[in-house]
């Protein structure tokens, strides 16, 4: 088996515990497996855009050391760590290509580290999750795991902001990427491409101006349910947090309004592979998938017959 | 049509200097193509777009610049970044407008006003992103 060092950051814990569990799982199947990195911390969740601020980089170059530490005792891993939130993929990633360019920087944060009596080399990897599906296991895998296929759910990948931004961090083309789309294809379910794929869906101005992010799900999710869509999949907690629960208040607010579910990557996985539907973490969503998967006969068949 | 004089002393000079020193850019890069703000997900909610609180900075009017809620209402998603046809990190120069507001006062987010529901509610990632941001 495969493994690798994996970050899981503070949502994966909390908010998106079906996120976590349903891509471990997945993992597994897919001799892959994410292995938890012991002693990490926040990793501080936006990448400052201040030149002159090296405080703010510590947190990510801890979190580098660490899962260098932990994967001297992994089998077959190479130097890597994977996340699954979208943030911390690319805050970890940007301080990483900046300590590599920068000594300087680097002797900086390594000297507030000794402290802790951690120094990071930069020799590690940042890879989302998606991008170890899509280059080392590969869709046509994925694809021969499928025991249940998504026919009938109709799928519009957002990626948000931070898969595609910025250059440093990017999983794909910042235009065009395709690796959502040719992951929800692989597990059986219908595409809907929207033109708002990455349009903000307003982040942490859900804190203190909520005005601002519920006027963006709502173009969001209109821009997806016109085109015909009946579900997002994404790869961010906060932006699965803002879509999920600002539908619900909108629902409240506006008749007529019917809300689409918000599913992670990793849950159409576990659907489609057949994993125990528990390990979703359905009842953290505010807008339940289960209906909807239930009408098109995707879970509980067995109850049904 | 009316004409307003501006004034280019000192205190204009050092502000650019100043904003410029924050976000590592060379602000007369810009040459008010438009494409940021064409492509800003939040264009509608701001008071002036991203290019014209540009063209201020480059003038050193200090005073608009701080008085508009452009800086406040981006989100550093960092398309008009991506975009910049002279690569200008446009989301850095938002930062640094906000981050000269936060360093001469700290609190545009007042943690202690944020009711406790609201805390126990949202995702731990959207409230250290926005202490980040809106705290100095």
């Amino acid at each position: 088996m495969v493994q690798y060092s994996y970050f899981p950051g503070c949502n994966l814990k909390t908010n998106a515990k079906g996120f976590e569990e349903t891509a471990i799982a997945v993992s597994k199947k897919l001799n892959a497996e994410l292995v938890e990195m012991p002693n990490w911390n926040c990793c501080g969740t936006v990448h400052t855009l201040t030149s002159d601020n090296i405080m703010k980089r510590i947190a990510p170059i801890r979190v580098l050391s660490r899962s260098r530490k932990h994967i001297e005792t992994l089998e077959e891993s190479q130097n890597q760590v994977v996340t699954l939130c979208s943030m911390c993929n690319s805050t970890l990633k940007i301080v990483n290509n900046e300590v590599k360019k920068d000594q300087e920087i680097l002797d900086k944060i390594n000297y507030q580290l000794e402290e802790d009596e951690e120094t990071y080399e930069p020799d590690m990897e940042v890879k989302h999750f998606l991008e170890i599906l899509r280059d080392t296991i590969g869709y046509e895998k994925i694809s021969e795991k499928v025991v249940n296929p998504l026919e009938g759910l109709k799928i519009s990948p957002y990626y948000g902001c931070m898969l595609l931004h910025p250059e440093e961090a990017k999983i794909d083309d910042e235009e065009m990427p395709d690796v959502l789309e040719s992951l929800v294809e692989s597990l059986g379910a219908e595409l809907v491409m929207s033109p708002l794929f990455k349009f903000c869906c307003g982040s942490y101005h859900i804190v203190d101006q909520e005005i601002i992010v519920s006027s963006q799900v709502e173009k969001i999710v209109e821009a997806a349910k016109q085109r015909g869509a009946n579900a997002l999949v994404l790869a961010c907690p906060l932006c699965a947090y803002n879509i999920d629960q600002q539908q619900k208040a909108m629902a409240k607010n506006t008749a007529g309004k019917s809300p689409i579910p918000v599913f992670y990557f990793t849950q159409l996985m576990a659907i489609a592979m057949g994993e125990p539907v528990k390990i979703n973490h359905f009842n953290d969503h505010f807008i339940n998938p289960e209906p909807l998967l239930k009408e098109l006969g995707l879970i509980g068949r067995k109850k049904a017959k | 049509m009316s004409y307003e004089y501006l004034k280019f002393g000192k205190e204009e000079k050092d502000f650019i200097a100043k904003i410029e020193e924050i976000s590592g850019q060379n602000i007369y890069s810009c040459y008010q193509c438009g494409k940021c703000s064409a492509g800003c997900a939040f264009s509608d909610k701001m008071d002036r777009s991203v290019s014209q609180l540009i063209h201020l900075i480059q003038i050193g009017q200090k005073e608009k610049v701080l008085k508009s809620n452009t800086h406040w209402v981006c989100s550093s998603c960092l398309t008009c970044t991506v975009r910049c046809p002279r690569e200008i990190d446009v989301a850095a120069l938002m930062e640094a407008v906000r981050e000269y507001s936060l360093r001469e006062d700290y609190e545009k987010v007042i943690i202690s006003e944020i009711s406790k529901e609201a805390l126990d509610k949202l995702p731990n990632i959207a409230l250290v992103s926005n202490f980040r941001k809106k705290t100095g």
